[in-house]
């Protein structure tokens, strides 16, 4: 009995032993983290890493953090990738390949669900931290405390996904986990709830940080800086996060619809006794459209801030950029049935929606058209960053025009679902989404962590992620319009077997890059000392951020700065040649107000993942457990009155010097 | 001092910014009974028939709840006021007040549910009823965790030394409880009046 | 001595206001539930009465309690994120419903 309420649904034949590809992947799992855990053992850095990593709420470490967590997940999510691709590639006529339809459904679910919420979100996440509170010259965001919760609870949705795998199984359902096939008499294991609260958890993650990163923006600007002032990247990471506010709540409810079906019988998307399917996929998507424009508006925000630094211009039309972001996000909110145009709504809903997806390119467009006017006559570098927005443009491109196309409720009725779609998605987030986010943190990595990474390494994965995208995707457009389904395990005609033969070499080319990338992070670590940022200002950017040493000292800014024009920067380094400027040493220091590093939102985030985990499994007591902890940590945090300090003046002082003297 | 004006100046700024992100989390909550309500309408409504709920709704229960809560909304207020004037002692009495009053409202909420489930309008029973238990219970849960929230500031307010702490969090619950009243109008309208209509 | 009391983006909090917020709240509320509760009018008019009230009192309830107002900066902040958050609400809503009930209306039942 007490094993019952302890322990739940969950058996030892919860683990998939007859499955040799999972459970191979989850030994790989346990080596790599027992080998992490005896490493930090081995050099006895619990301590190093609980006060200065886990319990901090620095945004540059969180954002450090975030960063690696994408970058796992990353690799979780291709290890996906390899599996369909290969698959695919044999999978023709009289050959079943080697993973069959019940496994196959969960790796393309899992797939999705991990680069889009693990992968994508938090690498979004990582380059908001790592530049934002820089860039608008503050100390830190507005909440420092919520934003280390935001990140642990993301990780927490991404262990939960992680653990999937190995006690239990995934969602096989699409990453979008469309009823009835959700519902429990359909994928009656407990898959579709790891789906389920993985997401919830990130999710709350994610709202939280939504809310954190508006009042930051809104509020934490220094002196002088209007909102007309702001850097590009900063304007669309404000667009972004007020979508994030706005949309992220519909997800929530939509999700936890789903769950109470499941759990308490409940009859909103069943096929019967009054539930309606549709509505599910309605919401769902009025939350997936404005999640896609949350991914790439900070990757628009990011080209801007390369484009004119690499153009050593200064970006084309500011005041239209703008207004394009602010436009694409309040469009984002009325064209989301373009996603099931084939669900069967009436001509004139079909047509609305076409009409307003189809305008929404044009902002889009007149931001390329931009970045394109900020390149003509600069003095262009071709850093590695900028190579990848040079990328960006033609395969962005080209990603949009068949999106235009799709808009066209007579020809999506013709590819919705077809792999002509799953190569579109694919085109506008990798070579949107993905190609901007790398420019990002190639670009920011010198500022979060004091040295370069090396750009012979960087270009190498460049030529072989960009030629590895094309050989993967280009086919799948052709198969699409031929009438090739997606989320396939298996086809019987032959003649398509040629192109998803490409697209597996595309996909190995991709390899490369990753592993090229990764090449490059370890030999940039070697040569940290040659490749080291000595001035703050690696790229002669114009934008705040670069106006602080490398990696940034933990109070950001000895003195706040005050702005009074756009790229206040680049404008004071051109005066400094020609004025001079006062020297540090004579300059007023003050005592600086920072807030105390916590373990709250990492002990609130591991109860919530045990509460998480007791909820899948209908465990009642862990349940009780975890939700009685997180809320008892919750409260507790809130009669704490240590939850600040002073960086005395002669730190500060001290810091700066040491700067001035490195620049020399 | 100088640097001392700074500080408090950057403390009064913070507490404008605190108060602004509660204000933003209210407004992912709005979002988030908005869908539920769609979702209400859609199930209740579909095909245009009326709901079945006209059966099990008692209107006068209703109203009392209903003023139970705006009663609360506004004892909650005069807590406010009470704060102001440095009170602590009042604070906590028109506090203790808005608990009892806003408990009655979900004892009569949960009175309600139970007195349902009994003659068969179970959240199991088909989408209506399912729809009906988590709008009004998604609510009626919000409520009860200002509750909690209420009991939890009683107890801390004499604990807390600076007067704008107690100010700022006394206006973040009180933004959730009015909160609450404003979502319960529409709750009210469009499950309970159009669902007797 | 606190010379600067914060901006919370809210109005002077007043006992007359939150009085008049009161009485009209009730008042109303009993309008609405009156109507519904005599069942002497017609479903349309009962309809337009229950709504009217129930966004007249909104309106006093975001005036009068949470004290909504344009006056300082802060609290045109506030005013625009209601706006907004309003305006994308009766998008998603009102998109919802179009859209559901037009499948309702081609399904075939």
């Amino acid at each position: 009995m007490l094993e019952n309420l302890f322990f739940g649904k969950l058996t030892l034949d919860a683990i998939p032993l007859h499955t040799p590809i999972i459970m191979g992947a989850g030994i790989f799992m346990a080596v790599v983290v027992l080998a992490v855990l005896f490493a930090i053992t081995y050099f006895r850095q619990w301590s190093y890493l609980w006060h200065e990593w886990i319990a901090s709420v620095d945004h540059k470490k969180i954002g450090i953090m975030y960063l690696l967590l994408s970058f796992v997940m990353l690799l979780r999510g291709f290890s996906d990738v390899v599996l369909m691709r290969s698959q695919q590639a044999i999978a023709a006529g009289s050959n079943l390949g080697y993973l069959p339809p019940e496994h196959y459904d969960q790796i393309f679910s899992a797939h999705g669900v991990i680069m889009i919420f693990f992968v994508a979100m938090p690498m979004m996440f990582a380059l908001l931290n790592m530049a934002l509170p820089l860039q608008i010259g503050a100390r830190d965001v507005a909440y420092p405390y919520l934003n280390s919760l935001s990140f642990w609870l993301t990780f927490v949705g991404a262990m939960l996904c992680n653990v999937s795998l190995v006690i239990g199984d995934f969602a096989a359902a699409g990453w979008l986990a469309y009823p009835p096939l959700s519902e429990l008499y359909y994928s009656p294991t407990v898959g579709v709830d790891y789906y389920i609260w993985s997401l919830q958890i990130a999710g709350v993650g994610t709202l939280l940080a939504g809310i954190n990163f508006i009042a930051t923006i809104i509020k934490m600007r220094c002196k002088g800086m209007t909102l007309m002032k702001m850097p590009v990247f900063v304007w669309s990471a404000l667009c972004a996060m007020i979508l994030v506010a706005l949309a992220f709540p519909i997800l929530t409810v939509t999700l936890g619809l789903l769950e109470l079906d499941r759990f308490f019988g409940m009859h909103f998307f069943t096929d019967f006794a009054g539930g309606n399917a549709m509505m599910y996929i309605n919401l769902i998507w009025a939350w997936g459209h404005p999640e896609v424009y949350i991914l790439i508006l900070p990757a628009f925000g990011v080209f801007s801030e390369v484009v004119a630094t690499f153009s050593q211009k200064k970006l084309f039309g500011y005041t239209t950029m703008v207004w394009a972001i602010i436009i694409i996000t309040f469009l984002s909110f009325v064209v989301w049935l373009h996603h099931f145009f084939t669900m069967g709504a009436g001509a004139d809903v079909n047509a609305f929606f076409g009409v307003a997806t189809m305008i929404i390119a044009i902002p889009t467009g007149v931001k390329v058209f931009n970045w394109l006017f900020t390149m003509y006559k600069g003095r262009i570098i071709l850093a590695t960053p900028m190579l990848w927005v040079t990328a960006f443009f033609t395969t962005f491109a080209i990603g949009g025009m068949t999106g235009v196309m799709m808009a066209i409720p007579p020809v999506d009725f013709e590819v919705h679902n077809s792999l002509f779609l799953v190569a579109h998605f694919h085109n506008v987030i990798i070579g949107g989404v993905l190609f901007g986010y790398f420019a990002g943190v190639i670009y920011w990595f010198p500022k979060a962590f004091g040295f370069q990474l090396d750009e012979k390494w960087g270009k190498a994965a460049f030529i072989f992620w960009v030629v590895g995208f094309y050989l993967a995707f280009m086919p799948l457009y052709i198969l699409g319009l031929n009438g090739f389904m997606r989320r396939m395990n298996h086809y019987s005609n032959q003649l398509y077997q040629p192109y998803l033969i490409v697209a597996a070499i595309g996909a190995a080319c991709i390899f490369i890059g990753i592993v090229l990338q990764i090449i490059q992070l370890g030999v940039s670590v070697k040569n940290r000392k040659a490749l080291r940022d000595h001035t703050g200002d690696p790229w002669n950017g114009r934008t705040l951020e670069w106006s602080v040493a490398s990696p940034a000292p933990v109070y950001n800014f000895a003195h706040l700065p005050k702005v009074e024009e756009l790229d206040q920067f680049w404008l004071d380094k051109e005066r400094r040649l020609s004025e001079g400027h006062i020297h540090p040493n004579e300059l007023h220091y003050h005592a600086i107000h920072m807030p105390k590093n916590t373990p709250a939102g990492f002990i609130i985030a591991m109860f919530v993942g045990v509460l998480g985990f007791a909820l899948i499994w209908h465990m009642l007591i862990p349940g009780v457990i975890g939700f009685v902890g997180m809320l008892a940590t919750w409260i507790a945090r809130t009669f704490s009155t240590d939850i600040d300090y002073y960086v005395d003046a002669e730190t500060v002082k001290a810091t700066e010097l040491a700067h001035l003297k490195e620049m020399v | 001092m100088h640097a001392e004006a700074i500080e408090i100046h950057e403390h009064h700024d913070m507490d404008s910014t605190d108060v602004f992100g509660f204000w933003l989390y209210i407004m992912t909550d709005c979002i988030l009974f908005g869908s539920l309500f769609a979702t209400f309408i859609v199930l209740n409504y579909q095909g245009m028939l009326s709901s079945k709920l006209k059966n099990h709704i008692d209107l006068s229960t209703v109203l009392v709840e209903t003023f139970f809560l705006l009663a609360s909304n506004f004892t909650y207020c005069l807590a406010i006021l009470a704060l102001y004037k440095e009170k602590i002692r009042h604070v906590q009495a028109w506090l203790g007040l808005t608990f009892l009053l806003g408990a009655s409202f979900v004892a009569i909420e949960v009175n309600e549910f139970i007195h349902l489930a009994k003659e068969g309008f179970a959240w199991d029973l088909n989408g209506q009823a399912s729809s009906f238990f988590t709008l009004v219970g998604t609510h009626g849960f919000h409520v009860s965790c200002g509750l909690l929230w209420i009991l939890i500031m009683i107890f801390q307010l004499p604990f807390i030394k600076t007067a704008s702490i107690a100010q700022r969090r006394l206006t973040y619950l009180g933004l959730f409880w009015n909160f609450l009243d404003i979502v319960w109008i529409f709750v009210f309208t469009v499950v309970y009046l159009m669902g007797a209509m | 001595m606190e010379h600067q009391q914060p901006d919370y983006g809210t109005g002077q909090k007043k006992l007359s206001i939150y009085l008049i917020g009161l009485f009209s709240c009730t008042v109303l509320t009993l309008i609405a539930f009156g109507v519904v509760m005599a069942g002497s009018f017609t479903k349309a008019e009962m309809f337009i009465t229950i709504f009217t009230a129930a966004i007249i009192q909104f309106l006093v309830q975001v005036i009068c309690f949470l004290r909504l107002n344009t006056q300082t900066e802060q609290a045109r902040m506030n005013m625009l994120s209601i706006i907004f958050t309003l305006v994308i609400l009766v998008s998603v809503i009102g998109g919802s419903l179009w859209i559901m009930w037009s499948l309702n209306a081609y399904m075939m039942s």
